[in-house]
Formats: structure tokens, sequence, C-alpha cells
């Protein structure tokens, strides 16, 4: 038990040490604080642009649509109603009128220009090329202006006065999302899907990198030779063990520093962003209770255990990195294939297929995770998929433990399928 | 010290294509330095992981220190270093040994006081460079050795278990090793280490087993070993003015078999059966000046020419290996 403590101690404290660890444990809050931050702020930044302003506006609807929609664009508060210009031009002078503005555009005299004709006066098309045509912010906002215009112009029409128009007219709504579960009302609906994906990621991305990890432990325990001096003073079993163990530890105390410093950015957001100049913006804050919590932890540390101890065996079976990336393949596409299924099961976690995707125990720690998060799944479901994920582990352990056993003082050419069938078969 | 340090009986150990140990037995008392020799793929190494339960013999039994080696905890009274060396290359060198010591039950606090010494004592510690505190690969081949050599008895092993130990050893490095095997005998500490350097081995060697093709050529201690194998020829010299005294003592044929007159000195062949010691005796009585009197046995190296290659004829025959 002690060697076992000095084997795990080992592991985690080098790994811990090194300069790469502390890298990527303090660039992970970073990213995740751009992830949240930037968008709000480029959010903020993008809905002040003039630019959406400063248009021509080509009139051929005979109705004055253009005039409203100007009026509507120069109201805005970022806005500058002296930006945009109306011209009137009948259907006709149309492409003449076009192809002249298009000259303007091109020499930077104005951002683009919209086309209305008879079709945008019945509020089904209208048309708009300029330089800022792929920025979404604009775009959104020409368009929501030309239909308050095109249902302005029909109230108006229908005899209602100007002002009782725009009081009528003015509206601008926020759909507040809010998810419903077993336990009653909670959380953001927005919020749960960003945690699944989040979470998902997240445990994909360690189980990845620190099975990984492993893999290049034992490799390297190999070709130093350093194994066999080990293996002198403890059973091969605890070293796997250890190694698994340490490198787990690595594993979580990495996923710990993340999601406290999460935490810590969702609640400290709005100083951040006043830091930014930016107003403090909503986040869709997940609703994960406590018990969720542990069910997520559970499923991460069984599905690295599972995989720490697959890629053990490959680590044990080569002798090169070469080797081993070739050997690792069949295990690799076990886990990417579990990422590939991330999004199918998070836009409908209640299908036949996604579910038993969700239960088979190699996609199941990335899978299952997701579902919880988005869905109640009943805890019987938990339960089962969670026993079946611990038998598989006890398999893969068992059956690492036999190769690694042979396979760590193996030296040279790659193990057939049939030789490594031996191992595990004489393994003693 | 009745008790056997080492007891390895009739073990077998098979591989795939070969059997690599065959019925191979053992013993080696506590306190000797016990040489196993044997050319390349004897199965030494087999033999040594075999005693350190690193693989399992499919046949026989390893008792170490009058106990089964299986029994937990017992291996921590072992040394090993193993020949092909190998040490964390991206660990500092104290924290490294640390954790072997702490691999062999010894706490890291007592490790830490027991390290510092050893590296002094192998000049890894000076007074203008600690080597304890940099990383293992930012040292030199010879100083990697030395710390492997730490790392194999920092935790005061009972039996230490050298494999080719002097293989890429320096001279200076190889002096230390010796000096070291030297001083663990003199604590009562066993050693058993391997080798084809026959010269080394018949120097610091109380008994010796030689192994060939998995299987025991012969073993026992040195002077035994020799002795059987001696072709037992003395070399004689006087005072130049006593010469024919010896000559005349030299004509018995029960004393002698046949004599090599060297000028300045004789090789005598003994006939079989004679005591170098009764000649001894018999040359003192003359009363004249002795200037030599050796006794020149064959060099483990020709015995073990002479056994091993005849072995490695038979071994061909049997067509493994």
């Amino acid at each position: 038990m002690g060697k076992l403590w000095a084997v795990v101690k080992r592991e985690y404290v080098e790994r811990v040490r090194s300069k790469w660890f502390v890298i990527a444990t303090v660039l992970g809050p970073v990213l995740m604080a751009a992830m949240i931050v930037v968008p709000i702020w480029l959010a903020v930044r993008s809905s002040t642009s003039a630019k959406a302003s400063n248009i021509v506006i080509l009139d051929a609807t005979e109705r004055d649509l253009g005039k409203v929609v100007a009026q509507s664009l120069g109201n805005d508060i970022q806005g500058d109603s002296s930006l945009a210009r109306v011209r009137r031009v009948s259907p006709a002078e149309l492409a003449q009128a076009e192809s002249t503005v298009t000259r303007d555009v091109i020499a930077k005299r104005f951002e683009g220009y919209l086309v209305l004709d008879s079709a945008s006066a019945r509020g089904t098309t209208a048309r708009y090329a300029g330089r800022n045509a792929s920025t979404i912010p604009d775009m959104e906002k020409i368009e929501r202006t030309v239909e308050q215009a095109v249902l302005v112009n029909r109230l108006r029409e229908a005899g209602l006065d100007a002002e009782r128009v725009q009081e009528i007219s003015r509206v601008k709504l926020d759909l507040k999302t809010e998810r419903i579960t077993d336990q009653g009302r909670g959380g953001s609906g927005a919020g749960n899907v960003a945690a699944a994906f989040g979470a998902s990621f997240v445990l994909y991305m360690l189980i990845v990198l620190y099975g990984q990890t492993i893999l290049r432990g034992v490799i390297d325990e190999k070709n130093s030779r350093v194994a066999e001096v080990v293996v002198a003073s403890v059973k091969p079993e605890s070293l796997l063990g250890g190694k698994v163990l340490g490198v787990g530890c690595v594993a979580l105390t990495q996923l710990a520093v993340w999601t406290a410093s999460m935490i810590l950015i969702v609640k400290y957001r709005a100083p951040i962003l006043a830091r930014l100049g930016a107003p403090n913006a909503p986040v869709p804050v997940p609703d994960v209770g406590f018990s969720a919590a542990l069910t997520l932890l559970a499923f991460f540390v069984l599905g690295f255990v599972l995989y720490a101890a697959l890629f053990a065996a490959i680590g044990a079976m080569v002798s090169n990195e070469q080797d081993a990336q070739q050997a690792a393949t069949p295990v690799t596409i076990l886990i990417v294939m579990s990422a590939v299924f991330i999004q199918p099961v998070m836009l409908n976690p209640t299908s036949t297929m996604n579910k038993v995707i969700s239960w088979i125990p190699f996609s199941a720690p990335i899978l299952m995770p997701v579902r919880i998060s988005i869905i109640p799944v009943p805890w019987y479901e938990i339960l089962l998929v969670m026993l079946g994920l611990i038998v598989a582990c006890l398999v893969c352990v068992w059956l690492a433990a036999r190769i690694y056993r042979v396979g760590i003082l193996m030296y040279g050419k790659r193990p057939s399928l049939m030789e490594v069938a031996r191992w595990i078969k004489y393994a003693r | 010290m009745a008790e056997l340090a080492l007891d390895i009986q009739s073990v077998v150990k098979r591989f795939a294509q070969h059997v690599a140990v065959r019925e191979l037995s053992l013993q080696v008392p506590q306190g000797a330095v016990y040489g196993l020799l044997g050319p390349n793929g004897a199965g030494k190494t087999t033999t040594i992981r075999m005693i350190l339960n690193i693989i399992m013999p499919d046949q026989g039994s390893i008792r170490v220190l009058g106990r089964s080696n299986r029994e937990p905890k017992l291996l921590d009274r072992v040394g090993y270093l193993p020949e092909e060396r190998g040490l964390y290359k991206k660990m500092q060198v104290r924290r490294l040994l640390r954790f072997l010591a702490e691999l062999k039950g010894i706490s890291a606090r007592e490790a830490d006081k027991r390290i510092g010494p050893w590296l002094e004592r192998l000049t890894l510690k000076t007074a203008e460079k600690d080597w304890g505190l940099s990383k293992v690969d930012e040292l030199s081949r010879g100083m990697q050795q030395k710390v492997q050599f730490i790392a194999c008895l920092l935790h005061d092993p009972d039996v230490v278990i050298l494999d080719e130990p002097f293989s890429g050893l320096d001279p200076i490095n190889a002096q230390a090793l010796k000096d070291t095997v030297i001083e663990l005998k003199r604590r009562g500490k066993t050693i058993l280490f391997s080798t084809h350097l026959m010269e080394s081995a018949e120097r610091m060697c109380d008994s010796v087993c030689i192994i060939a093709r998995g299987e025991k050529v012969l073993d026992g201690s040195v002077e035994a070993v020799k002795s059987e194998h001696g072709i037992r020829h003395v070399a004689i010299a006087v005072a130049n003015q006593s010469t024919d005294g010896v000559r005349s003592l030299l004509d018995d044929p029960r004393m002698v078999k046949s004599v090599d007159d060297q000028n300045r000195f004789f090789e005598v062949e003994l006939a079989d059966g004679a005591n170098p010691q009764e000649l001894l005796r018999r040359v003192v009585a003359l009363g004249v000046p002795i200037e030599r009197f050796e006794l020149i046995q064959p060099s483990l190296h020709q015995i073990f020419l002479d056994r091993v290659g005849a072995k490695g004829v038979e071994a061909g025959v049997t067509g493994h290996g």
C-alpha cells in the first residue's frame, strides 16, 4: 500500500510540477473567460456599429417605405438619421441606380445599399448589397427595420395616425427560457445545453490528453528501462494502478481548477465586463445540482480509468511512439466516436439510437453527462449504465494488467494480436 | 551464517521458442561474493529476474534469506542493479532516489537522510556543485551510473544483486564499484553478480557458478573450481647455487609427473594425488633460499573456455539457443 502510494505520489508530483501542466491549467480559465466575456463584448461592440445606417436606400415602392426605414434606422441610439439617404427611383431606373450606387460603395462613400421594391412593400423580400453584407448584427438590424417599416406603412394605410403607429409598433422582445425537470422549474434551458456541451467536451479532452499522457509514460518507462528497476520493487499491477491513479488525480486537479475558475468568472463577470467597458449581460447559468455534479464526476472517473487502462496496455505492447500511435488507433477511434455523437445526442437526447449509444461503456462517460444535463434521466437508468461501465472497467483493468505485466519487459518488434492473446493467457 | 542467502532449486523457465533456464540449482551462503558467469544468452539475466520475482519460473523454487521470494516485503531486503540501466530522465536526482527508496519500504524522511552521504561518497556532491539537485538527463553517463548504484544500495539491502555491473563503467567507476562490493562483504552482506568478465570475477568472488545455454556447467568456491580444473603446475625458483638439490628432489615420480627446466625456474607438473604443500615442505627442508614457490592455477577464463566451449558443442547437437 505504501509502495502504491509512492508511485501515485511520484506520478502526481512530477506532472503537477511540470511547466506544461501549469500553462494548461492557467490557460484553461483564460480561454473560458474569453469564451464568456468576448462574445458579450463583441455583441456590445458590434451593435454600436453605425455602418448599418450609412447606406443608400433605393426606394422603388412608390409608397415612401424608404423614408420610414431611414427614420427607424436613425432612431436607434447609435444611429445617425443624417446618414441614411433615400433615393426614390422608378422600377425601370432601378438597374441604372444600382450600378451608380455600387460605384459609390466601391469608392467608400457608403457602406452599402438597400433595394426596396413592390415585393418589399408586401413584406416578402428586400435586397441588400454592401461591404457589411456578412455582418450578422447589421443585417439583422436592417431586416428588422424593414419589417417594422412595412408594418408601420400598413397601419398608416389602415388609417392610424403616425404617433399611434409609432407607439403600437415599437416591440422589442427578448425570449427568456427556463427549464422544467421532475424537481420543478429552475435554471435556464440554454444554460444546461451549454453546460452539457462544455462538460462533455472537457471530459473528452481530459480523457484524451491524460490517456495519451499515460501511454507516453509507459513507453518512456519501457524505453528508459526504468520499468525493470521499479518492478523489481513493486508488482507491475501496483505500478500500473499507481500510474492511473496518479495521472487521474492530475486530471482531477485540472478539472477542479477549471471548474472553480469557471464559477468565479460567471459570478464576477460584471466587474470584469465593466473593466472592458461593456455593460453586464445575462449569462445563461446552468442548473447543475450537487448530485448531478457528483454523477458527472463518477462518469469522468470511470471513463478515465477505462481509457487509461487501455492506453497503458497499448504502451506496454509497443516500444516507440510511432508504433504507439498506430496501436492506439482503435482506442482513439472509440473515444473520438463518442465525441462525434455529442451533438446528435444533445439535439435529440430521447431518441432510441442516441439512448443506446449513450449506454455503451466506451461512450457512456462522455454521452451520459450530456443527456443528464439536458433531460431528466431516470436514476435506475443512470445506475445501470454506471454498473455496465464499472464491469467494463474491471475487465479492461484486468486485461491491461496482464498485458502490462508481460509487455513491460518486452522490447523490439510490436507483438501480433495472437502474441498479445498469449500474454494475457500466460501472464502470471 | 548457516542460512543461505539464496537457494535456487531446479528452476526452469521456458519462453515461446526456447528454454532460457533448465533445472538450475545454486546456493549462495550469506556473506559471500558470488559470481554468476556465462556467455551472453546463457540465462543469467533470466535467472536474476526470477530471483527478483520480476518473472516467474515455470518450475522450481527460489528462496531468499530462507523464505520464498514471493513473500511480500522480502524483496525489500534485496538491492538490484539491472543490466540495462534505467532512471526517470526528467526527475531530479534526489527526488528519484527518494522515490526508489520508498519503493523499498524506506520512509521519505529516512531516505533523505541517507541520500546526502551517498552523493558525497560518490562525488556527486562537492563543494562547488550538488548534482543531486539536477535532473537525471543533465548528468553524464558515468554520473548516471553512480546514481543507479546509489539507488541499488540506498535501502541498505542484505542481498545485493548486480547484473553485469562492470559493463560500460569507466575504470574509475569500476574501481569504486569494486571497493563498494568489498566493503559490503565486510559488513556481512551477500553479493551476487553476473558477468562475462572472468578477471573481475576471479579477483572478487568467493564462489562462482558458470552457466551456459541455461544449464549449470559447474559451481563451487573459486579455489575448489580451480583445483578441480588445475593442471597443477608449480613454479619453483631457488638461489642459483642450490639448483642441484632441487633437481634431485624433483626426480621423485610419486610427486612429480614432469619437470620443465626454464633456466631461471622449474615449472613442475605434479603427479596425480600429489600435494603441492608436501612439495613445498620438502623444498624448505633442503634449507636453500627459496625465491619463488607458486601454484600456477588455470585462470577462470581458461576453465570457462574449456568447459563452455565443450558445452556449446553439446548444445549445438540438441539444437537450441
